[in-house]
C-alpha cells in the first residue's frame, strides 16, 4: 500500500512517515500543495495524508483536483490532517472529496488506525484481518500465520504480503508493486522486488508446505489459495 | 441571576413589597391623599370659622330682618326668650349639622380617593415599567442563551425606549468584541495546534519504535526543542497581542523622534550582522501621546520584518516627520516586495508570506498585527507601499498631539 503524505511541517512529515513505513506501507512525502498534486498525479497512491493549510494549493484545492482529474486506476483516498477543526471545515473538506478528517494534534496510533480502515474499503473487506486459504494476516496487529505457524516478517514484506492478500488470485506485475509497496526511493531498475517475493515465499512455505507465489513468467506474480484451514 | 429565598423557592421577581410598582403606587396614593386631606381640612377648617365666628343673627346688618320676624309672629322683642337669641340658637343647629355633614363626606371622600388612587396608581405604575420588565427578562434570556439578540422595544420615542436602545447598543459591542474575542482564541488555537502535533507524532512514534536507538531518541528530542520554542515564542506574542489589545494602556506626552532614535539605535548590531544598512532621516520634536513602550515595540516590530526580507548590502531606511495633523514613521526596504494581494493580507493575524522559513525562526505570524494594534490604539494607522521587485515602505501614522 502506498501513501503520500503532505505537509509543510517537515519535522511532523518525518515522523509520520517514519511510523507509517514501520507498519509496511511505502511512503512517499510533499512539503507543499503543488509537489502533492504533481506526486499524485504521477503515482497511483493509495492513499493521501493531506494537511489543509499549506503554501501554494492549500489542502482543499489539491482534493479538488485529484477528485475533479483524477489519476488513472482506482482513485486514491484522501485523509484531511489539519489544525482546524470547526464544523465548516470538516464538512467543507468532506465536501470536496475528502474520506476522512482527522485534526490535529492526533495520536499516532489513531492515525495508523485510520489508514487502516481507509485501505480496508478498497478490497471489501470489513475487518482488519485478512485471510487467504491458512495465511492470516492482521493488519492491525502485524501479526502473520501460516496454517497457525507464526512468520516473523520484515516491514517490507509484511507489505508485500499484504497487497498479494488484497488481490488474492490476480497476476501483479512488477510494476504494480514498485507503485503499491515500494516508495519514490526505489531505483526502478533495481531487482529488490525479485529478491524480497523470494524471500516471502521462502518464510511462507517451510518444509513440505506449497508455495503460495507463483512466478509467472513475463507478467509478474500470483498469490494462490492453498485452500487449507488457517489453524 | 436566579434568586433563593429561603424557603428555597426559586423567584425571578424582586420582593413584592420592595418592588418599585408597589413603592410608586404609594407614594402616589399617599402624595395625593395627603394634598386631598390639605385641601378639604382647609375647607373644613375655614367654613367652620366662617359659621361660628359671629352669628348672623347678632349683626346689626340683619336687625330689620329680626324685627321683621318679630313683628310677623307677634311677639314682641322684649318679653319671654328673645327672638334673636332663638334665631342664634337655631343658626348655630344648622351649622353644626351642616360641618357634620362635611365632615362625614369629606372622611367618606377621602377613604374612597385614597382606596381609587391606589388602584390608579398600581394600574399606571405596572403601565409605565411594564417596557423595564420587558427590558429584564429579554437581558435575562439574551445573558442566558446568546448575545446576537436584541430588546428592539419599538414604541414612542421616550426615557424608556432610550434606555432599551443604549442597552441594545451595548449588546451590540459586547457581540463584536466577544466575536472577535472568540475568533482570536480559536486561530491561537489552531496555531498552537501544528507544534503540538509535531510533538506529539514524533514521540508517539520513537516511543512506538522498540529498535529505536539512542540517535532516534536524540532526534526526536531535538524535534521537540524546536516544537517547544515556536511554541513559547508563539505564546510570548499572543500575551503582547492580548495585552495591547486593552484599551486601557497609558497615555502620556511622547516625543515619537526619540521613540524612533533610539529602536534604531536598537537595531543597529541587528542589522550588522545581516550585513544591512541602516540609515535614518528623523525630523527634531515629534509630539504624540500614547504609551512609549507600545510604540517602540511596533517600530521594532517594522525593522526586524525589514531587516528580514532584505538580502544583504541592501539599505533600510527609517524615517519620521509630521505635518500639521500627523506625525508618521516610515520604515523603507529594499526587499522583494508584496503582491497586491498579499498587501491586503499582510497585517492580518497568523498570516505569513512564507510559512515554512517563518516557522523555522520562530515567528508567530501576529508581528504585523501587532503594529496594526498599536497604531490603532493611539488613533491612527498604519499603511503599506509595496512593489514586487522594488520593495516596501511601511508608515505608522499617529495624530500629532498639540498643547493647547
Amino acid at each position: 500500500m502506498r501513501i503520500l503524505l503532505v505537509d509543510d511541517e517537515a519535522d511532523l512529515v518525518d515522523a509520520i512517515a517514519r511510523g507509517l513505513r514501520r507498519n509496511g506501507y511505502a511512503v512517499d512525502t510533499a512539503l507543499d500543495g503543488d509537489e502533492a498534486l504533481a506526486k499524485a498525479t504521477w503515482t497511483p497512491y493509495d492513499l493521501i495524508c493531506l494537511d489543509i493549510t499549506m503554501p501554494g494549493l492549500d489542502g482543499f484545492e489539491v482534493c479538488r483536483a485529484l477528485r475533479e482529474n483524477p489519476p488513472e486506476g482506482v482513485a486514491p483516498r484522501i485523509l484531511m490532517l489539519t489544525a482546524r477543526d470547526t464544523v465548516e471545515e470538516r464538512i467543507r473538506g468532506l465536501d470536496v472529496g475528502a474520506d476522512d478528517y482527522l485534526v490535529k494534534p492526533f495520536a499516532f496510533d489513531e492515525l495508523a488506525a485510520r489508514v487502516r480502515s481507509l485501505l480496508r474499503r478498497d478490497s471489501g473487506r470489513t475487518g482488519a484481518v485478512l485471510m487467504v486459504g491458512s495465511l492470516l494476516l492482521d493488519t492491525a496487529t502485524h501479526d502473520v500465520s501460516r496454517g497457525g505457524r507464526s512468520l516473523d516478517l520484515t516491514a517490507k514484506e509484511f507489505a508485500l504480503l499484504r497487497y498479494f492478500m488484497s488481490r488474492p488470485g490476480d497476476v501483479v506485475s512488477q510494476e504494480d508493486l514498485l507503485d503499491h509497496v515500494w516508495d519514490e526511493h526505489v531505483d526502478p531498475f533495481t531487482n529488490t522486488v525479485r529478491v524480497t517475493v523470494g524471500t516471502l515465499r521462502r518464510k511462507l512455505s517451510e518444509g513440505d508446505e506449497l508455495a503460495i507465489i507463483e512466478t509467472i513468467v513475463g507478467s509478474g506474480y500470483r498469490l494462490l489459495d492453498d485452500g487449507a484451514d488457517p489453524s | 441571576m436566579i434568586v433563593r429565598d429561603e424557603s428555597g423557592v426559586a423567584s425571578w421577581a424582586p420582593n413584592r413589597l420592595g418592588s418599585i410598582r408597589t413603592r410608586l403606587t404609594l407614594l402616589y396614593s399617599i402624595l395625593l391623599f395627603g394634598l386631598a386631606a390639605i385641601m378639604v381640612g382647609g375647607i373644613y377648617l375655614s367654613l367652620s370659622r366662617a359659621l361660628s365666628d359671629e352669628p348672623l343673627s347678632r349683626d346689626a346688618r340683619y336687625g330689620d330682618l329680626i324685627a321683621a320676624v318679630e313683628s310677623a309672629s307677634g311677639v314682641s322683642g322684649d318679653d319671654a326668650l328673645p327672638v334673636s337669641d332663638r334665631l342664634v340658637a337655631f343658626e348655630g343647629e344648622v351649622n353644626r349639622r351642616a360641618l357634620d355633614q362635611l365632615r362625614t363626606y369629606s372622611v367618606t371622600a377621602l377613604v374612597a380617593l385614597f382606596l381609587g388612587s391606589l388602584a390608579v396608581g398600581w394600574y399606571v405604575a405596572g403601565l409605565v415599567l411594564r417596557p423595564i420588565g420587558r427590558i429584564s427578562s429579554v437581558a435575562r434570556e439574551i445573558s442566558a442563551t446568546d448575545l446576537s439578540r436584541r430588546i428592539d422595544l419599538g414604541g414612542p420615542d421616550d426615557e424608556l425606549r432610550d434606555l432599551a436602545d443604549t442597552f441594545d447598543d451595548m449588546l451590540g459591542r459586547l457581540d463584536v468584541a466577544f466575536e472577535s474575542q472568540r475568533r482570536f482564541v480559536q486561530e491561537a488555537s489552531h496555531e498552537l495546534r501544528n507544534p503540538l502535533a509535531v510533538l506529539r507524532a514524533n514521540l508517539d512514534v520513537v516511543m512506538a519504535d522498540p529498535n529505536a536507538d539512542t540517535d532516534d531518541f536524540r532526534a526526536a528530542g531535538e524535534v521537540a526543542g524546536r516544537a517547544a520554542s515556536r511554541m513559547s515564542a508563539l505564546v510570548d506574542d499572543l500575551l503582547l497581542y492580548a495585552h495591547h489589545e486593552r484599551t486601557d494602556s497609558r497615555r502620556e506626552p511622547v516625543d515619537a523622534a526619540i521613540v524612533v532614535a533610539e529602536t534604531v539605535e536598537d537595531f543597529g548590531a541587528t542589522a550588522a550582522a545581516a550585513g544591512i544598512v541602516l540609515l535614518h532621516e528623523i525630523a527634531p520634536e515629534l509630539p504624540v501621546v500614547g504609551d512609549p513602550v507600545a510604540l517602540r515595540r511596533a517600530l521594532a516590530n517594522l525593522l526586524s520584518n525589514a531587516i528580514r526580507v532584505s538580502d544583504p548590502t541592501c539599505r533600510v531606511r527609517v524615517t519620521a516627520g509630521q505635518d500639521a495633523e500627523m506625525v508618521w514613521m516610515s520604515v523603507l526596504d529594499d526587499g522583494p516586495g508584496l503582491s497586491p494581494e498579499d498587501q491586503e493580507r499582510v497585517f492580518q493575524r497568523f498570516w505569513r508570506g512564507d510559512r515554512a522559513s517563518a516557522r523555522e525562526a520562530g515567528r508567530s505570524g501576529l508581528g504585523l498585527a501587532i503594529v496594526r494594534q498599536i497604531a490603532e490604539a493611539h488613533g491612527g494607522q498604519v499603511t503599506l507601499r509595496s512593489t514586487i521587485g522594488v520593495g516596501s515602505t511601511f508608515t505608522v501614522w499617529l495624530p500629532r498631539f498639540v498643547d493647547s
